[in-house]
């Protein structure tokens, strides 16, 4: 007899699919009913996105900045040797009772705990907090981008080390924003900003390749973060008049970036799996792309519209509406429902943003929008019939 | 071999402790093994998010009177710079800025990567109301920064004091 204790935690589709298979698995005569309806009852249906999933997760997230305002407020009744110990033995405290919180869960189902992802998150939160005080305590100069790439490498390697996936995403994020930081101090040039998204995201997009490979569990944040990643450079580059390079000079995390984003392709089309080993070079040939995109630089003139800006203008939203096309297909491939949220946001963020900046400056008022929305159908109908052709001849030639 | 996950969090939590030794270990260096020069400071100003309010701190015995950079310095090259130090009566000052470092001590081992030339020692964090005070009385007078440097050019600022 099934116990409610031993009740097993399983999300609404999972056990959807489960009521489905049962069905099949009863009339073809592999379980009788009795035992299909145990099986059925030894799950618990969750949700993914719970009330106390979100609120554990504002919970750990207010918690964690909390505790970094604290670092930032200074408190001088605490000696700074003090202060460092006290937040010292808060992450401390915070990790180890993240890891015994992932240790004691006896279900261990497919369903991540929402309250072991909380612990989580304070942790890598409070691994910063630890950093930002050394710093403070000893007054590393300030605005000092390389101490958020510390912070980012220390929550990525406790993420690889728990392989917890909501630890790697925040690392991703801190790395991300140190990366793009740290190229931009140096140049603060559009050209700057355009690469060192890109870049990122090639390098992201070649780890996820090749954790198809030895890590799999890790594939599909990487892989998110690297399509988002490319979205937002080559959103940048299309951006008219973002900076045409003059300011722009190769620094030292620039080159380093660029060079690792080279290897990685190279490693991710040596040693990928099927067709994602294709996804590192797309990623590269969108990043050259984008550095064209932002080193063409016609008049743009806010008064008049150029034949060189029309063309600028077309160019990118082909390119564009490509890279979204491209990144939905991914997402029927891959399965993941957030890769294809992404793109449809970002092409419909990226339409509005070039209808306004190329059209407005000829046509107002109602025409402009009439012109919008016939810009919206068009680009809408050639996205949803690319999407539908590729994925379908892809699946085609999966199965 | 596979670690088990104890194993693996705490050599995570090793390494995250060096990360953060890392990310200090020039200040921490010279605090350690550095001796203590007085330089004068003047004030520029605000708040790092990360680590609320502090003073920035200008050197004016570390460059030319006209500018960041004495004349006739290398304007197209970027990277590490080496400030020698001199004594001045009871404060040090700058005799040139030179790429190759010096064969003795003390000097300053910094970066002009920015648009501004950072030896390690140009912020001075401190609460907030103690920031606005100490603002004021360093654009009032004659303030020094009490800096410890050790062997390799490494500095960290150690007090802000009114002389």
């Amino acid at each position: 007899m099934t116990t409610l204790r031993a009740q097993r935690p399983a999300s609404r589709h999972q056990l959807d699919w489960l009521t489905d298979e049962l069905i099949h698995w009863q009339s073809v005569g592999w379980v009788d009913p009795d035992h299909a309806d145990e099986i059925l009852r030894s799950y618990r249906p969750t949700h993914r996105l719970s009330l106390s999933r979100l609120v554990l997760t504002l919970g750990a997230g207010f918690l964690g900045v909390g505790l970094i305002w604290l670092v930032a407020a200074n408190l001088d009744s605490l000696p700074p040797l003090l202060r460092f110990a006290a937040v010292a033995a808060f992450w401390l405290l915070a990790t180890a009772a993240a890891e015994w919180l992932a240790s004691r869960r006896e279900h261990a189902g497919t369903v991540p705990s929402p309250v072991v992802g909380a612990a989580r998150i304070v942790a890598s939160l409070a691994f910063g907090a630890v950093v930002f005080q050394a710093a403070q305590s000893l007054q590393v100069p300030a605005y000092e981008p390389k101490l958020v790439g510390f912070w980012a490498c220390g929550v990525l390697l406790l993420g690889y080390a728990t392989r917890a996936t909501s630890t790697l995403l925040i690392g991703l994020a801190l790395g991300t924003g140190w990366f793009v930081w740290q190229v931009v101090w140096s140049s603060p040039d559009g050209l700057a900003v355009v690469l060192a998204f890109l870049v990122a995201g090639v390098v992201a997009v070649g780890i996820a390749t090749l954790h198809g490979r030895w890590s799999p569990d890790f594939t599909a944040p990487w892989r998110e973060v690297g399509a988002l990643l490319v979205l937002v450079g080559l959103f940048a580059a299309a951006i008219p008049d973002i900076g045409g390079g003059d300011d722009f000079e190769w620094s030292p995390a620039l080159v380093v970036g660029l060079a690792t984003a080279a290897l990685l392709s190279v490693a991710g089309v040596a040693a990928g799996e099927g067709r994602a080993r294709l996804e590192p070079l797309a990623a590269a040939v969108l990043t050259v792309a984008g550095a064209g995109l932002v080193l063409w630089d016609p008049p743009n003139d806010p008064d008049a519209l150029t034949a060189g800006d029309v063309s600028h203008a077309v160019v990118a939203v082909v390119l564009y509406v490509g890279v979204t096309v491209l990144v939905a297909v991914l997402g029927v491939v891959h399965d993941s429902w957030r890769l294809t949220a992404m793109s449809t946001v970002a092409l419909v963020l990226f339409t509005t943003v070039q209808s306004f900046a190329v059209f407005a400056r000829i046509i107002d008022g109602a025409w402009l929008f009439l012109l919008l929305g016939v810009v919206f159908l068009l680009t809408g109908y050639g996205f949803d019939r690319a999407r539908r052709e590729l994925a379908s001849t892809l699946e085609g030639d999966a199965s | 071999m596979t670690l088990s996950i104890p194993a693996r969090v705490g050599a995570a939590l090793l390494i995250q402790l060096a990360l953060v030794v890392a990310a200090v270990a020039p200040q921490l260096s010279a605090r350690v093994s550095g001796e203590e020069y007085l330089l004068r400071v003047a004030p520029l100003d605000p708040i790092d998010p990360f680590r609320g309010a502090y003073v920035t701190l200008d050197y004016p015995d570390l460059r030319d009177a006209d500018g960041s950079q004495p004349s006739g310095f290398d304007e197209g090259e970027r990277g590490t710079v080496f400030i020698p130090l001199v004594q001045e009566g009871d404060v040090w000052v700058m005799t040139q800025y030179s790429r190759t470092r010096p064969d003795s001590s003390p000097y300053l081992a910094c970066d002009d990567h920015d648009w501004q030339i950072s030896c390690g020692i140009e912020s001075w964090f401190l609460p907030q109301d103690d920031a606005r005070a100490l603002e004021r009385s360093v654009a009032d007078g004659d303030s020094v920064a009490r800096v410890r440097i050790d062997g390799r050019g490494n500095a960290a600022l150690v007090a802000v004091e009114s002389r």
